[in-house]
């Protein structure tokens, strides 16, 4: 493909950046030209291959070494639920947006959901006509927390201490629950903020009940396939030898009758260049690091 | 060259009195003896592509890959083919693109056509494809472009010379009917290049999330007398366009009977063809029709004789020695 003209480029938004990335098409057009061939060490393999390879090395750049962060926006109803974006991979964060800040949330280190069966007074289980166990529609600890009377180990809304009279004593507070059972804070759970747990099987993050009509921003990683559309997969420059060599070395590790040192050598050269791509696209220079250093200026009191 | 080598066929012949071989019995000998060389060129091809890779051959005069490539690619073309139905396109032959394919090198596909549709009328060279419902200049169309016209079973890749509202003009004067399907692409079209995937192979490939064929990544089989194009979409007239190496035209020496009966060569015949190898391919071509024609007329030494003549030609060459 030829270069965008300045024009071209300029006129068309979806051009803007491009020239960062190098696409899924020249990444296996290119390998096929230079790589593969009568005299080359990779020879007679599909190109399906090389576009699978092409591929796999993308989505693992896409879980770590790129950066490259997506982020979605969306209300949370009365039913606490975000569900995952289509693309969604892992998440890096997630934010509560509220009065023009953004709040982290803290993952609950409980769990806020679950599955239930309907029981019978004995606490047998019941079963529908087909064998099937009989669920409600949700179970205890989720209609709780759709109701909002949840507790929360955590210092929010839902916290045992949250509205709790106390006796103010020389400008103190105080209140019963600290008289001789709790000592000092749990700063493991000491979060005003509301908290969320994924369900990952549903694909759904489960909210506490203070989230309630608020909104919320996920930033998470995808793997980088675009829906399935190889016109719009790329791959960053910095990253594009690493590609070539992350193929190379698939291809020679799973061919028969090639030398180990072979294949060492192209393992070798595979890591070296991700480290280097690493190093490069972390944008260690000077002037980020200026105003890093200034902290070492500040007054520890 | 066709009438040399049989020359020198019935020379070698008479000067022995072995025989005669009759025009028809040379003609059948001649397309023997050219289509064994022309497979040769593909083995030979393959021979010198290892010795590259063993470090046994060289570079320049040396390189003895690039005459085979020269050799082969005189039978290289590129020709749309003939839809079928959906994504299936019938393989070259006789009847779809006038030659029968020896080896497929590669399959294109154009990813979009500029226009289609079907001629209404004709012109009065026979080379316009008319069509009074279109405009093609405001479509777009310009000299240079591409128009794929499918004439009965036939599909003709052509080239646009000049350009009117509801008339090309392209490079080609046998356009004599009207209603044939055409398909115009422009030159700087994209082209993908589908890639061959083995029946065994497809139905995993088509499965797979992350290698399925896409319109970027086209693929095909082939089966029968047809070839399969993946994503199976509906295509164009002309919109899968092969590039591939025919066979070699049947040889024939043609010839008018003087007074005694004595054939003479006429090249001039609407049927003559002549070699299509190279010149240096002539005295093999020699002895290879030798070895058919000793066989005929059961002459051994005949036989023999091309044969050991084959054999020193293959033997490799001995480095030549100055002597005072």
């Amino acid at each position: 493909m030829a270069y965008l003209s300045e024009y071209q480029y300029y006129i068309n938004n979806e051009n803007w950046g491009s020239y960062q990335y190098v696409s899924l098409q020249d990444i296996v057009n290119n390998f096929m030209l230079m790589y593969a061939g009568n005299h080359s060490l990779i020879n007679n393999e599909e190109r399906y291959k090389v576009l699978f390879h092409a591929k796999r090395a993308i989505q693992e750049l896409n879980y770590d070494a790129f950066k490259e962060i997506k982020i979605l926006e969306l209300s949370v109803c009365d039913s606490l639920r975000f569900v995952l974006p289509h693309d969604y991979v892992n998440w890096v964060r997630i934010s509560l947006y509220k009065d023009g800040l953004l709040r982290p949330l803290t993952e609950n280190i409980q769990t806020n959901y679950s599955n239930a069966y309907l029981q019978d007074n004995n606490c047998y289980i019941l079963f529908d006509q087909n064998g099937g166990i009989l669920r409600p529609q949700n179970s205890g600890i989720d209609m709780d927390r759709l109701a909002g009377t949840k507790k929360s180990i955590y210092l929010n809304q839902g916290s045992p201490y949250h509205g709790q009279e106390g006796y103010c004593i020389d400008g103190s507070w105080y209140f019963d629950y600290n008289i001789g059972d709790r000592f000092g804070l749990n700063t493991e759970t000491a979060n005003f903020n509301p908290t969320f747990k994924i369900d990952k099987k549903n694909g759904v993050i489960n909210f506490s009940s203070d989230m309630a009509g608020e909104l919320c921003i996920l930033e998470y990683v995808s793997d980088g396939m675009e829906g399935g559309d190889a016109t719009a997969i790329s791959v960053n420059k910095l990253f594009e030898k690493y590609v070539y060599a992350y193929i190379t070395y698939e291809i020679l590790s799973s061919k028969l009758g090639v030398q180990e040192y072979i294949v060492t050598r192209a393992r070798k050269e595979k890591g070296a260049l991700l480290r280097n791509a690493k190093i490069r696209i972390s944008n260690i220079h000077p002037g980020r690091l200026l105003m890093n250093l200034r902290g070492k200026d500040k007054w520890i009191k | 060259m066709i009438n040399s080598v049989r020359n020198t066929v019935l020379s070698i012949l008479n000067k022995n009195n072995y025989g005669y071989i009759s025009p028809s019995d040379f003609n059948l000998f001649a397309k023997q003896a050219q289509l064994d060389l022309f497979e040769d060129y593909f083995v030979g091809y393959n021979t010198q592509v290892n010795n590259e890779n063993l470090r046994r051959a060289g570079t320049g005069y040396a390189d003895m890959t690039k005459g085979l490539e020269e050799a082969i690619d005189v039978f290289s073309v590129t020709n749309p083919l003939a839809n079928n139905l959906l994504n299936q396109f019938f393989l070259p032959s006789l009847t779809t693109t006038g030659d029968d394919y020896y080896l497929i090198n590669k399959c294109l596909i154009f990813l979009a056509s500029l226009d289609t549709g079907t001629t209404d009328g004709t012109t009065g060279g026979n080379n316009g494809v008319v069509d009074s419902t279109k405009d093609f200049v405001a479509a777009g169309v310009a000299i240079g472009d591409y128009v794929v016209v499918q004439i009965g079973s036939e599909v003709s890749l052509l080239t646009v010379t000049n350009v009117t509202t509801t008339i090309l003009n392209v490079n080609n004067n046998g356009i004599t009917t009207t209603g044939n399907s055409y398909a115009i692409y422009k030159r700087s079209a994209v082209q993908y290049e589908a890639e061959k995937v083995s029946n065994s192979k497809i139905t995993m490939l088509n499965n797979s999330l992350l290698t399925a064929p896409t319109a970027q990544f086209p693929a095909y089989t082939q089966e029968s007398i047809y070839l399969n194009i993946y994503p199976d979409t509906t295509y164009d007239v002309g919109q899968v366009v092969l590039q591939y190496i025919r066979y070699p035209k049947d040889p024939k020496w043609t010839y008018v009977s003087i007074g005694a009966g004595e054939p003479v060569f006429d090249q001039s015949q609407s049927d003559y063809q002549d070699f299509e190898l190279p010149i240096e391919d002539e005295t093999t071509l020699v002895t290879k029709i030798l070895q058919y024609a000793g066989l005929s007329i059961r002459e051994a030494e005949v036989v023999q004789f091309a044969r050991t003549d084959e054999m020193l030609d293959k033997m490799p060459a001995q480095p030549a020695t100055r002597t005072r």
